[in-house]
């Protein structure tokens, strides 16, 4: 040990004593372009914030962020088809292709490319909604001034005035900024710094609704103080795991997991503080407390992006981590993860059925469906040369992004369903929608029935490629945990179409409002896909699957 | 035991003790107070390894910024030196094995990995701005940048949550609940 | 200097910010509960970088990055608290879930 680090000191102190020889720092312009984009985005958002004209600013800040997220989707195309080589359609592809950029500090491959093109997409279509005016009168689902107090004076003055905040665009680019870097993390210190920049924006976000405020900004507070809490516990992890392997660089702790190069204790608990954090983003049990608080008192939008992106986020960065850092080890996590799907499948489903309002019933369902796809992670199938069956990774993909549409469209739909406070929660008060407007409540009967995995809906398809890839990795308890529940939970999403379509309306009956052609667009796209996924799942499963494995 | 070894534990004693009032006082501002003292004897603690530049940037960041935001906002929440009676929870003993419980783990997990390992004595240049600074400005430069969107993101948010629309009279310092009576 | 002095200086520190994370109430006590959790783990990497004498300052430079996001995170937590004193008049959380019908009618 001395003699490394006289070596080191050594090195070090001929480095300190010649200053002009450090070189710049390699940085792969080209492969980060998608990066840089929604960087570049967030900056210019911030800049016209300082700028513009106040009557003009909501549109344009609209406008810039959506643009700039159909230039990140542009550049993500080039990336993959300039960085990753040809694309074959044939399932086959088990090779790991990409290349580590900007000092190691990111990882550009197949899942990496994948994930940035579903958050993308996400945040583009959770734009539109954040970009909703239709419904409050011209105003946007956000209060208008945050530093008044909820129902004072200040709020009605601002309401008249018709203030708006329109720094939520950067924000959420800065978060989904966050969202990108995370999964493709090379190395841990990045994933924090990646973390923090996709948690804060959020954090402040949720306590921005424009109805319900002191619902909000509790749901704030606790998401925050949850929030830290967690990531001093993924911070722990991070120490211990580099004081087992000395390095913070996947491919170097994979290599001292593999040697086992230290004391086994050491490394256990920190790969389980470790997951802490991680499983916390992607609330699993037992860290899905802020779950249902946060879901319901967020701005539904909000609520939306994070529902679907940070999970996407999330689960990418699991992977990785598991996977590449800690795959030498798996025999270690995989029976703790096993524990950890069922615990969350079966929360998830049985407290499900109590749910009465309509954004925590979302909430619990978003738990549950992190169980499912955490029985692909822990069965942890890699795949072998020459079949055509799922990996875990490209099953997890694939589920993220059934998932993620269906819930998207989803939250859209219950930001129209409304009386005079603002949008009805209570799941009681949606009896008789199905009369009141049949297309709305079919398509939110569409999205139930995906979520409960009936054949012909994406959901289906999504079940079935996560259920595979666990039966694949022999992890079949998981798989029969997973029938069950999905059976449990299916029981409840029925029961809501009952409710919408054959009970009789309490009262006057919900108002369905008539949005914009944001909203109108969102609901039409992510039903679209829910179909198309559900009947045709080809094209998309192969680019799961052509995604290949993780580069290491 | 040498003279560092001595000193070092003098000021783990003098952390643990000020944490441990930090976390259980009853008088809010104490709580900030002795929260400086341990983050003092931290920045010691760093400076006994040979992380002197960390040291310096502890006092600075930490107990120069961290701390006096807490303090301010401590003020600004509660009357300022009044006793508190609601600041611990009636679960306390749960938190209190619970603590105990995961200290003890993680101290035999580092006791059975290291006990034995000696650090060696610093020497000039480990823990010296112009080394880390090689570092960040190498491997890391990318999290580094990164980490400017962080507190230019955390500088907006703060922002919007207390900035006050230009259309308003800045005539009333605090828009407290009571205003909505009328 | 002994390796695990600091280690065990850390998982003291570590458990006490734990205990002051859950039997607080108010937010910003708790913050400083959390804030002690986060110094453990710099201490532990401080210590752990001079242990392996690595080349990249990872553990150092991982624990300037991390007190430059304390103070960020603390500057924007005290902005969310404030609002949230604001409109009740304290800064009390309570972080237990409550799934019952009241809290639902209570949202309204």
């Amino acid at each position: 040990m001395t003699a490394l680090t006289g070596a080191v000191l050594a090195q070090n102190a001929l480095s300190a004593a010649d200053l002009p020889q450090i070189g710049a720092p390699a940085i792969e312009y080209g492969t980060l372009s998608p990066v840089l984009a929604i960087t570049a985005t967030a900056l210019i958002g911030v800049l016209v914030e300082a700028g513009a004209p106040r009557r003009a600013r909501f549109g344009l800040q609209s406008a810039v962020a959506i643009v700039g997220i159909l230039a990140a989707l542009a550049a993500t195309v080039w990336v993959s088809i300039h960085d990753l080589g040809k694309v074959s359609f044939e399932g086959t592809d088990l090779l790991a292709r990409g290349k580590t950029v900007a000092e190691g500090a990111l990882v550009v491959d197949g899942p990496t490319v994948f994930l940035w093109g579903l958050l993308l997409v996400f945040a583009l279509v959770s734009m539109l909604m954040f970009a909703e005016r239709g419904l409050e009168g011209g105003l946007s689902g956000f209060t208008g001034q945050a530093a008044v107090a909820p129902g004072g004076a200040g709020e009605r003055e601002a309401t008249m005035a018709g203030i708006e905040h329109t720094e939520i665009f950067p924000l959420a680019m800065f978060a989904l900024l966050g969202m990108m870097v995370f999964p493709a993390s090379n190395d841990l210190l990045t994933m924090f710094v990646a973390l923090e920049v996709l948690s804060l924006p959020l954090y402040l976000l949720c306590g921005l609704a424009r109805r319900r405020r002191l619902l909000s900004q509790e749901a704030a507070v606790k998401y925050f103080l949850l929030g830290a809490f967690s990531s001093a516990f993924f911070l722990y992890g991070i120490a211990l795991v580099y004081g087992y392997s000395g390095s913070f660089t996947l491919a170097a702790i994979d290599t001292a997991v593999s040697n086992q190069i230290a004391g086994q204790n050491l490394l256990l608990a920190g790969m389980a503080l470790i997951s802490v954090g991680l499983l916390f983003k992607v609330s699993a049990v037992p860290f899905q407390a802020w779950t249902p608080d946060v879901y319901q008192g967020a701005p539904t939008a909000v609520t939306a992006f994070m529902a679907a992106g940070t999970k996407v986020a999330a689960f990418g960065a699991l992977l990785r981590v598991f996977f590449v850092g800690f795959g030498g080890a798996q025999w270690d996590w995989r029976p703790l993860m096993m524990i950890v799907a069922v615990l969350t499948m079966v929360v998830g489903a049985v407290v499900l059925i109590r749910q009465t309002d309509v954004k925590r019933m979302l909430a619990y369902s978003a738990i549950a469906h992190s169980g499912f796809i955490l029985t692909a992670f822990a069965g942890a199938y890699e795949g072998s040369a020459g079949t055509a069956t799922i990996t875990s990774v490209s099953a997890v993909m694939f589920y993220l992004a059934v998932y993620g549409f269906s819930t998207i469209g989803a939250f859209a739909i219950a930001t129209l369903v409304r009386d005079g406070g603002g949008e009805v929660g209570h799941l009681a008060r949606w009896a008789g929608l199905g009369r009141e407007s049949p297309v709305l409540a079919g398509v939110f009967a569409l999205f139930m029935l995906s979520f409960a995995g009936i054949p012909l809906t994406a959901g289906f398809m999504g079940k079935w490629t996560v259920f595979s890839a666990a039966w694949s990795g022999y992890a079949w308890p998981l798989v029969v945990a997973g029938v069950l529940t999905s059976a449990v939970a299916a029981y409840f999403y029925v029961r809501v179409i009952v409710l919408m379509f054959f009970a009789d309306p309490e009262g006057d009956g919900p108002t369905v409002a008539v949005p914009s052609v944001m909203t109108s667009a969102v609901i039409a796209v992510t039903a679209a896909v829910t179909i198309v996924l559900g009947i045709v799942p080809g094209p998309v499963l192969d680019l799961a699957q052509n995604a290949g494995t993780f580069v290491r | 035991m040498s003279m560092v070894e001595l000193t070092f534990l003098m000021l783990s004693g003098v952390a643990v003790f000020s944490a441990l009032l930090a976390v259980s006082t009853t008088q809010v501002v104490h709580a900030a107070l002795w929260l400086v003292l341990t983050l003092g004897a931290i920045a010691g603690c760093y400076l006994l390894i040979g992380a002197e530049f960390i040291a310096w940037v502890q006092v600075l960041i930490y107990i120069g910024a961290v701390v006096v935001l807490l303090l301010f906002a401590l003020m600004l929440t509660r009357a300022p030196t009044g006793p508190d009676s609601a600041t611990t929870t009636s679960n306390r003993n749960v938190a209190a094995a619970v603590s105990v419980l995961v200290a003890g783990g993680l101290a035999a997990i580092m006791v059975s990995g290291f006990a034995g390992e000696r650090l060696a004595p610093p020497r000039g240049g480990v823990g010296s701005a112009a080394s880390i600074g090689d570092a960040i400005f190498g491997t890391w430069v990318l999290p580094f940048e990164i980490l400017s969107l962080v507190l230019l993101a955390a500088l907006v948010g703060a922002i919007v949550l207390t900035r006050r629309g230009p259309e308003r009279d800045n005539g009333a310092p605090g828009d407290v609940p009571e205003r909505a009576q009328h | 200097m002994s390796l695990v002095w600091p280690l065990l200086l850390s998982c003291a520190l570590f458990g006490i910010g734990l205990y002051g994370v859950l039997a607080r109430r108010n937010a910003i006590l708790m913050l400083i509960g959390v804030e002690l959790m986060l110094n453990a783990v710099n201490l532990n990497l401080v210590a752990f970088d001079a242990w392996w004498g690595d080349a990249l300052r990872s553990g150092q430079s991982l624990t300037l990055f991390m007190i430059a996001v304390a103070a960020a995170e603390i500057g924007l937590g005290l902005a969310i608290v404030l609002g949230l004193f604001r409109a009740t008049g304290s800064a009390d959380v309570d972080l237990a879930v409550v799934d019952t019908d009241e809290q639902a009618d209570g949202a309204r």
